[in-house]
């Protein structure tokens, strides 16, 4: 099978997702391409947290097709979703809070069955995070909110993604450690992993991303190169506004 | 005369025992967020597997061990795959629902193929003592040591150093973060479900090799001391299941040292409510640790209630009332009685658990109030019959709420584990409070039903009064529901958090509820001690409380006219098909597991 470089890597088209009687997505179409940072931006129930559930299988959309490097998830569970290689930072980090952060980051690797070179993706880990070194043997839910950010995206690098995806990771997070993860997620996907990620922090967001999708109450109301969008009235208006109050 | 390093050692053996029982329930809980009410039953058949093994096949030890464990395993993957499974996408209850029914169907395959006669399970083992210090030890106390030692090395090297056992606690920690690192979750619940039952079989054999005497009645109470283990350590965490169970094995052991045999089950259940009220996590759980979700939200199957227009009600009753004026047969009217007055029973559960969302498995305790108040009221002090079945309700209504209480403050399926314990407790108070309730002898010669002078001696005129009462009952619910604080109760089952921020006190309407289910349960308990003329701690138990609320889920939770019907369904079938009484066990829980799987809303839906 041969897929061009042109064809995205994710394709969601004409997502309609429902929560019983309730309708979250309309027609909810988006594309990641190749070595893309993408991110998709809107306010507070609006259907981002859906989204990302939506791609990893956790829920089912009633119609529309998500495709992954041209095949299709649809139907597929989480886990085998995972193994075609998407990994996940989820909203709110959700470490294993009983377990040390060397387990929490192994378990990332959980799907690889090559022991050596998951020995060595660690080490690789430790001195992309370094800070995680002397805190290996520690419960992750001991750590501070950064660090368990840390260990979340440690944690997902460990299964070799072609695609991460985050909610939300800079969300509750001190300013350093915003423009860490920021620049960490700049570092990751320079080394070729295309990235999909959630935000409400729309201007931090566009800093680094490609290309950015503005979600409405489950309809795409926007979407572009996120240089042109950054200065598009209509997302200063929408959603930067509150940011640069704040 | 033993001594206390006797009592310790036996204390620790038992608490051995129990471990390996509640270990499996911890696993089961932290992976699932259920509580496995099968637990007993699966080590009910792991004892008599061992009978098999041993006195048939004529086994040596080690094998029999193997065996148990092995075929253990086998019905706890079978469970999980075809009893739970179907139900992962279903309300909370529905799983809950589901291994009460499977341990119904379970102990009574057991006791349908091996009857309920006591077995001799031998031990195999030479029947010498060792003394040490004060005390003797004996090759099966080491034995029942080595195994519970080495299964927890076993179990902490297999969650410590294997994928699997990784996989098992990440999802026991976050089942979706879990599976967003490619776990598969049926595979790690299977693999819990295989390792519980293994070590509840191999528990089960013990014992029997202990005692010396394996029977049906086993499986409760092994579910009980698990659960009480498990919920002691704090549900879920697997070393405080261990710890949990030497505990209760030790408290177990000095209580029967200073009070006696009849004891050791109400020190298990005190141990529950203490633990339950105090530090509802477990002893080792850390104080501002919230419970385990999802003990939370609708514990219920939302639906739209069948509606049944008022004429068709009217023409029901009336004919149900004049029925005993027809060529009915006596037994008609009999099994008919015996509907109305587990339609009462029906009537209280279905408020408390459906229509306030607390699921209630120790409402037969209500029936026993009842039935103690009325019988001695009427027996000792000479109170007319009508006046002591009053008393009976309100004693119960009053006693009930107070004894309840405790558990007010407790959610999902903590309130059942609860209500289960304060139900075992108020029996085994009944069988120990010899001064009042003449203890194990129980009260015979209960004075007959009368109203107002008339004795109620034949069947129709006891027909009458059963069923006006249950009229009266139902009318009086249907009123309440209507009420505001119907709408009040409703509020607080779907939403306790919300309910409590408009400003509704939990307290105040969980102890409503109670007194008016209390009432309507007692009566029916009442009326049953003066009908049945003979009464003792067991006449009202567990099983009962199983049957009602299978009866309510029948009916629809919640829904009045569904308890009526679901307890003239589940009464009145089984006699209209003539189906043996030892059968009949095993239908209610295939009843439960069907209604479970293919119509939790029940007949008329739930309200
Ligand atoms: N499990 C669920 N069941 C029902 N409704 C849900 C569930 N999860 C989210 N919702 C609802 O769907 C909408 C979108 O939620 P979500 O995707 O989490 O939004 P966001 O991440 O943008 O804040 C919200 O209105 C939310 O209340
Ligand atoms: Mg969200």
């Amino acid at each position: 099978m041969s897929t061009s470089a042109a064809e995205p890597l994710l394709a969601l088209s004409n997502v309609n997702t429902f929560y019983g009687q309730a309708q979250v997505h309309f027609d909810l179409s988006i594309t990641v391409g190749r070595g893309h940072i993408v991110c998709l931006l809107g306010g507070n129930a609006s259907g981002k947290s859906t989204t990302m559930k939506i791609i990893l299988g956790l829920v089912k959309p009633r119609s529309g097709e998500v495709m992954f490097d041209g095949a299709s998830l649809i139907g597929l569970t989480t886990p085998q979703i995972v193994r075609r290689g998407i990994a996940s930072v989820p909203e709110a980090r959700r470490l294993f809070a009983d377990m040390s952060v060397r387990e929490n980051i192994l378990m990332g690797a959980f799907v690889r069955n090559d022991r050596g070179a998951v020995a060595q993706d660690l080490d690789k880990m430790l001195t992309l995070f370094p800070k995680l070194g002397q805190r290996l043997s520690q419960r992750a839910g001991s750590l501070s909110g950064g660090e368990q950010q840390m260990v979340a995206m440690a944690r997902a690098l460990m299964s070799r993604p072609r695609l991460i995806v985050m909610d939300e990771p800079t969300m509750g997070l001190s300013p350093l450690y915003v423009d860490r993860v920021l620049e960490l997620i700049r570092t990751i996907n320079q080394e070729g992993v295309s990235v999909f990620m959630v935000e409400q922090n729309a201007s931090l967001a566009l800093e680094i991303a490609h290309e950015a999708y503005v979600l409405q109450t489950g309809r795409i109301v926007l979407s572009g190169a996120a240089r042109t969008l950054k200065d598009d009235p209509r997302v200063r208006d929408a959603y930067l506004g509150g940011s640069e109050a704040a | 005369m033993s001594s206390w390093l006797d009592y310790t050692i036996n204390g620790l053996i038992v608490g051995n025992v129990y471990a390996l029982v509640a270990v499996g329930l911890a696993l089961i809980f932290g992976v699932s967020r259920l509580i496995n009410f099968a637990q007993g039953s699966i080590y009910l058949v792991g004892a008599y597997i061992g009978w098999v093994a041993v006195v048939q096949l004529h086994t040596p030890l080690p094998l029999t061990i193997i065996f148990v464990a092995v075929a253990a395993a086998l019905v706890g993957l079978i469970i999980e795959r075809f009893g739970l499974r179907p139900l992962q996408n279903s309300v909370r209850i529905a799983p809950l629902l589901a291994t009460i029914g499977i341990s119904f169907v379970l102990d009574q395959l057991v006791m349908l193929t091996f009857s309920p006669n006591p077995r001799a399970l031998p031990s195999q083992l030479p029947d010498i003592r060792f003394q040490i210090g004060g005390g003797t030890i004996g090759p099966l106390d080491l034995l029942i040591a080595g195994v519970g030692i080495s299964s927890a090395l076993l179990l902490f090297v297999f969650l410590r150093y294997t994928k699997l056992g990784w996989a098992v606690r990440a999802a026991s920690q976050d089942r979706d973060a879990a599976m967003q690192m490619g776990v598969d979750v049926n595979r790690v619940n299977q693999t819990v479900f295989g390792i519980a039952a293994a070590l509840g079989g191999v528990s089960g054999l013990l014992v029997g090799m202990y005692y010396n005497q394996i029977d049906t009645a086993m499986s409760l109470q092994a579910t009980l001391k698990g659960v009480v283990a498990e919920v002691v350590g704090g549900a879920g965490n697997v070393p405080g299941a261990v710890i949990g169970s030497l505990l209760l094995g030790l408290v177990e052991s000095y209580g029967v040292a200073v009070f006696g045999t009849s004891y050791r089950n109400l020190f298990a259940f005190l141990l529950l409510v203490v633990v339950l009220v105090l530090r509802p996590n477990g002893l080792f759980a850390s104080a501002r640790q919230a419970p385990p979700e999802p003990l939370t939200g609708t514990f219920i199957a939302p639906s739209r209630p069948v509606r049944i227009p008022r004429w068709a009600l009217a023409v029901a009753v009336a004919a149900f009332a004049i029925l005993p004026l027809l060529p009915v047969s006596f037994y008609i009217l009999q099994t008919l009685i015996n509907a109305w007055l587990l339609g009462m029973l029906a009537l209280s559960l279905t408020l408390v658990a459906g229509t306030i969302g607390q699921v209630s498995l120790g409402h037969a305790a209500l029936l026993a109030i009842g039935a103690y108040t009325s019988a001695l009221l009427s027996l000792t002090l000479n109170i007319p019959v009508g006046l002591a079945i009053v008393a009976g309700g309100l004693m119960s209504a009053a006693l009930g709420t107070i004894l309840i209480s405790p558990s007010f403050r407790l959610r999902g399926h903590y309130v059942s584990i609860a209500t289960l314990a304060i139900g075992e407790i108020v029996s085994l108070v009944i069988l120990n409070w010899e001064s009042v309730t003449r203890g194990p002898i129980g009260i015979s010669g209960i004075p007959p039903l009368s109203l107002f002078g008339y004795d109620l001696i034949s069947p129709a005129s006891v027909y009458w009064f059963a069923y006006a009462v249950m009229v009266v009952l139902a009318l009086l619910q249907s009123r309440l529901l209507g009420s505001h604080l119907g709408r009040s109760f409703r509020a607080i089952r779907d939403d306790d958090i919300a309910a409590r921020a408009y400003g509704l006190s939990l307290n105040r309407y969980k102890s409503l509820a109670f007194i008016f289910g209390g009432f309507a349960a007692g009566i029916s308990g009442g009326i049953a001690a003066h009908l049945y003329s003979y009464i003792n701690h067991e006449t009202f138990n567990t099983q009962q409380s199983i049957l009602a609320l299978t009866v309510v889920i029948l009916g629809g939770l919640g829904n009045v006219v569904g308890a009526i019907v679901g307890a003239v369904a589940l009464v009145g079938l089984p006699e209209m098909f003539r189906i043996a009484a030892e059968y009949r066990i095993l239908i209610y829980g295939i009843v439960l597991l069907l209604l479970v799987r293919f119509r939790p809303q029940g007949l008329l839906g739930t309200i």
